[in-house]
């Protein structure tokens, strides 16, 4: 297992083919990042959701003279 | 014969509760073998003697297409299945392919049109590949879209999983067609049927770049089917069960250290 470039100034430019296979590499190192990071934020955004469900309905049901008051 | 098994992994509430576990040896194998691959494809694999260096991008360009077409018949199978058995967590599962379905086919589709500038002189050609291709970018983008056209959670569910079915007859089109209609795009790589037409070295990193993608597939798939399960079920008792576990240990922990 040896690099097959002389050095990292090579592996970059890669005989001026460099700017096609990096950009390439990092437009879809970007789209796979998005793909693991968007259901990870969704789900957290829906798990506060919850928790806040549960914490608005424990309130109604501890007090119940303000949900009498409402109405 | 027992279907419990069937009905076990139809079940959302087992799929979340045992996916972590899965998750938790899947991403790190994942990682490494998408890294290892990567780094053998780009730095250590010797340049094409044709196409020069440029010919790397056919280590995220082919995984990519592998894993766009693979993924339309995982979304087409659960869909099937959802219709045929009604099952909740097939939906969910067809939902959740169809992003990650259609990142794939754009990844696929922008390699290529890169690749293309420096082998073809061009970026794009009407090409019988490519075209079916970018239908294939439609197909999950409809399927995508019907799952927001519905009120009823129920409709969207059978119309994406009707419109993935009708769409798999792309499917075939997309494989045959660089020999159908002999154009631009090179014929393919690798066959089940013949020996690869590339230099091992070349070739052995190609493979694991594509064993990389199907595990990066089955984390992606995995943590989009979660987060779909939370959104469907977040009014039912097991996951409001499983915040006040949450709760319970964090407030454990918290009083652990004071």
């Amino acid at each position: 297992m040896k690099m097959y470039f002389a050095n990292f100034q090579e592996l970059l430019t890669m005989d001026g083919h460099g700017i096609y296979v990096w950009s390439t590499v990092i437009v879809t190192l970007l789209v796979m990042t998005w793909l693991l990071v968007a259901p990870i934020l969704s789900r957290r955004t829906l798990l506060k959701e919850v928790a806040r469900d549960i914490l608005r309905e424990r309130a109604r049901q501890t007090s119940p003279t303000n949900s009498q008051g409402d109405s | 014969m027992s279907w419990q098994w069937f009905h076990r992994l139809g079940s959302p509430r087992w799929f979340y509760h045992n996916s972590a576990r899965w998750l938790f040896w899947l991403c790190p194998i994942a990682a490494a073998v998408l890294l290892g691959g990567l780094v053998w494809g780009l730095a250590i694999a010797p340049e094409d003697a044709k196409q020069g260096n440029s010919f790397r991008i056919i280590y995220l360009h082919v995984p990519a297409s592998f894993l766009a077409l693979a993924g339309y018949y995982i979304m087409a199978i659960a869909g099937a299945v959802g219709l045929i058995w009604k099952m909740k967590l097939s939906y969910m599962v067809m939902k959740s392919a169809a992003p990650i379905g259609a990142a794939l086919t754009f990844i696929a589709l922008f390699s290529g049109a890169i690749w293309g500038k420096p082998t073809w002189g061009t970026y794009w050609v009407w090409d019988a590949r490519i075209t079916s291709m970018l239908i294939l970018l439609f197909l999950y983008l409809g399927v995508m879209a019907l799952q927001y056209a519905y009120h009823s959670v129920d409709a969207a569910s059978k119309a994406g999983a009707i419109l993935g079915l009708v769409g798999t007859v792309n499917i075939p089109i997309i494989y045959k067609s660089v020999d159908w209609w002999y154009t631009l795009h090179q014929p393919a790589t690798i066959k089940f049927t013949s020996a690869p037409s590339m230099h091992a070295d070349m070739f052995q990193p190609l493979l694991v770049m594509i064993v990389g993608f199907y595990l990066f597939y089955a984390v992606a798939l995995i943590l989009h089917t979660r987060s779909e399960i939370l959104r469907r079920e977040r009014k039912t008792s097991w996951v409001r069960e499983l915040l006040n576990e949450k709760n319970q240990s964090k407030a454990d922990k918290q009083a652990g250290k004071s």
